[in-house]
């Protein structure tokens, strides 16, 4: 275990797999029971911490697009892209998760008036076309247009929310208080650990993705040599 | 080798790939005013690309490039104010006419005097009588010779050209001569092209490229075509 | 921006006016296309819904918005003929005056279109309004104009290098611009409601120029990597 990334994962996995272990124990055994919802309501854990971990990929690919642009180094691309990737992934899951607690919660699979929700719909969109972009792009621009999409891209999140709660402000007055922010302390609890080992499952994959690029590209430049001769 | 000031091209290692594939692979070449330089290779022995670094169209991935003093990418529009550039299409908006294409580009360079410039140019290639008629009217030779008129505006010093003669008519090819031969010690020229005969006649010095590297320079001072063809057999072989 | 700076970017937009005035393909298309998209809506949504005074607002900024996709999809097509791209990018030209002078091209083209498609739109779902009120709607262009014509020149510019060209272009265009029309539409909407709601349009016009102020910046801080290679 010389290789400093190998020795990250390892770091990473062990920590992930303590906290995955520990959250997936805790929440559904210790964390008390909803009064009002239910059972169901556990779904939040999960829920809200990949929600809230699909925006930090979205952000660390917002970081490496800015670096990449200065540094115009592959790894920083390679962190984009796994980023975008593992972010995107994870709004579908958070889209899938918040419609299956909204069936729970209030009967139906999809309600637009729920601002997040819609917003991750529009996310979900913004961040496909990252993939459009970077199979249409050639050469040095894949890279660079796919760092500038990025930087786009997380700029147009805020906006989006903004204006797609304006949009139901004006039909149906929203209601601001979310269910975090009344959460009694024995649920606070498992939530941080939740979103700790989601957290955690992120980077790990990132550092693993990022191992594997660095292998195929260290693979390509061999094949180069052997063909010069 | 060291910095050479007085150098319109100085390219030290000059690299560019594309997609893993080296176009250009660590190319020196330094031209002075005065000099004419062609660049001769089989296909895909990345001549284009070489020309396209040095008009600023590529930035180089690795080695250092100067042209006129300015370093490029760093300083670029410095360097583009120098080159004028020439490839195998005119280069000129379709839907505009002649005097307009003509007139977007010295608004471009900033050039004083347009008006006069314009009509000395259009003169030059034997185009006045169609100064207000759209270039999508022209046919490929005139359009071809407008192209030429572009490049002469701002007086450039570094002539880039790109198989310059390809789809030049006769009268095009002429003014062509013309222009590169009433050249001073001023300016430079690269040229790109595939046909060695063009290349002995135009050049001082004739670079003949292989697989994105220098493959030998030769000085066309009392070379004849017949042993420069074999020798640049042998060597792209 | 210096005299020399000025001299080019006037130039450029002249060159794109009098190509656009020559062949007029760029507007009458936006033009015939967006009334296409309003009678679509009528007879799919207007017909049903009766009144269609309340969603006229989003009806007109969703047509302006597929509209202007086209207009946006024709950004350095001329160039693209005869190689005239590489003489542009030789000329020593600042890419933000070249940027520059292509946003203020398309935003002209999209006021052209708007100055025939909005009076339209709004005697066929409002039946008619006052003055006013037309040139309150008038504002609410310019801005989202800005807003549309910063971001297409920008993602046009590097959906033009790549291999798709136009097919990229609607997917990488649209999602960004979802919150200008939701705020442009409920813009429109404020003026055409029957008391007009002044406080609430004035409250749509800042969320746009604050979009437009976003949209500039991200664009000032990118473009420098997109048009050179």
């Amino acid at each position: 275990m010389t290789d400093p990334a190998a020795r990250r994962v390892l770091v990473l996995g062990v920590l992930t797999a303590v906290l995955t272990a520990t959250g997936i124990i805790g929440l559904f055994l210790v964390a008390p029971e909803d009064s009002g919802e239910g059972q169901i309501q556990r779904i939040f854990y999960f829920h809200v911490s990949i929600a809230l971990v699909s925006l930090l990929a979205f952000g660390v690919a917002f970081v490496a697009g800015a670096m990449y642009l200065r540094s115009q180094r592959e790894w920083w691309d390679d962190v984009v892209f796994i980023s975008v990737r593992l972010g995107l992934v994870l709004a579908v899951l958070t889209v899938i998760t918040g419609s299956i607690w909204a069936k729970a919660a209030w009967g139906t699979w999809w309600i637009w008036s729920d601002p997040r929700l819609a917003t991750y719909t529009l996310v979900i969109l913004l961040y496909s076309a990252y993939f459009v972009l970077r199979s249409s792009a050639e050469g040095s621009r894949q890279a660079r247009f796919s760092a500038v999409y990025a930087i786009i891209a997380f700029v147009s999140v805020p906006i989006s929310f903004y204006a797609v709660r304006v949009a139901q402000s004006v039909v149906h007055p929203v209601v601001f208080t979310s269910s975090g922010a009344a959460m009694p302390h024995s649920m606070l609890i498992w939530f941080v650990v939740a979103l700790a080992a989601m957290t955690a499952l992120f980077f790990l994959l990132l550092q693993v993705e990022l191992m594997q690029h660095r292998a195929q590209r260290a693979l390509r430049e061999v094949k180069l040599r052997l063909e010069r001769g | 080798m060291t910095a050479d000031d007085g150098a319109l091209v100085d390219a030290r290692g000059v690299v560019r790939s594309f997609g893993g594939r080296r176009a250009v692979d660590g190319v020196d070449l330094c031209v002075r005013p005065g000099e004419r330089v062609a660049v001769v290779g089989p296909n895909g022995a990345g001549k284009t690309t070489l020309l396209r670094i040095l008009a600023t169209l590529l930035r180089p991935e690795a080695g250092t490039l100067t042209i006129a003093g300015a370093a490029i990418p760093k300083q670029s529009q410095a360097a583009r104010e120098h080159i004028g550039y020439l490839g195998h299409d005119p280069m000129v908006y379709l839907d505009l006419t002649a005097q307009q294409n003509l007139e977007l580009f010295c608004d471009l360079y900033g050039v004083p005097d347009a008006p006069e410039r314009i009509a000395a140019a259009l003169s030059r290639v034997g185009l006045v009588a169609r100064t207000h008629d759209p270039v999508r009217t022209f046919s490929r030779g005139m359009a071809q010779r407008l192209g030429i008129a572009r490049l002469t505006l701002h007086a450039p010093r570094l002539l880039l050209l790109d198989e310059p003669y390809t789809g030049l008519d006769t009268q095009g090819t002429r003014i062509l001569d013309e222009l590169l031969g009433g050249l001073g010690g001023r300016e430079a020229i690269v040229v790109v092209t595939h046909e060695l005969d063009r290349a002995l006649e135009l050049a001082g010095e004739v670079v003949v490229m292989r697989r994105g590297r220098v493959a030998a320079r030769v000085g066309t001072a009392g070379v004849g075509l017949d042993r420069f063809r074999t020798d640049y057999q042998e060597l792209t072989a | 921006m210096n005299p020399r700076g000025r001299r080019q970017y006037l130039a450029l937009l002249r060159k794109d006016l009098r190509l656009e005035f020559r062949t007029r393909e760029t507007v009458v298309a936006m033009g015939l296309f967006s009334l296409v998209i309003i009678i679509l809506f009528e007879f799919t949504i207007g017909e049903r819904v009766g009144n269609t005074a309340p969603i006229a607002g989003g009806i007109i900024w969703s047509t302006l918005a597929l509209g202007a996709v086209l207009g946006v999809g024709r950004t350095w097509v001329p160039e693209r003929e005869q190689r005239v791209l590489d003489a542009i990018l030789i000329a020593p030209v600042s890419r933000l005056v070249m940027m520059s002078a292509r946003t203020t091209a398309l935003v002209i083209y999209l006021l052209g279109v708007q100055v025939v498609v909005v009076p339209l739109a709004v005697v066929f779902f409002v039946n008619g309004t006052s003055a006013v009120n037309l040139l309150l709607i008038a504002g609410v262009c310019v801005l989202a104009d800005l807003c549309i014509g910063i971001m297409g020149a920008l993602l046009a510019s590097m959906s033009v290098f790549s291999r798709t060209r136009e097919l990229v272009l609607p997917v990488l265009l649209l999602p960004s611009l979802i919150p200008v029309v939701i705020t442009a539409g409920g813009a429109t909407d404020a003026v055409l409601s029957p008391s007009r709601q002044m406080a609430e349009y004035r409250g749509y016009c800042l969320f746009l120029a604050v979009y437009a102020v976003i949209f500039a910046l991200v664009a000032y801080a990118t473009f420098d990597y997109i048009l050179d290679d």
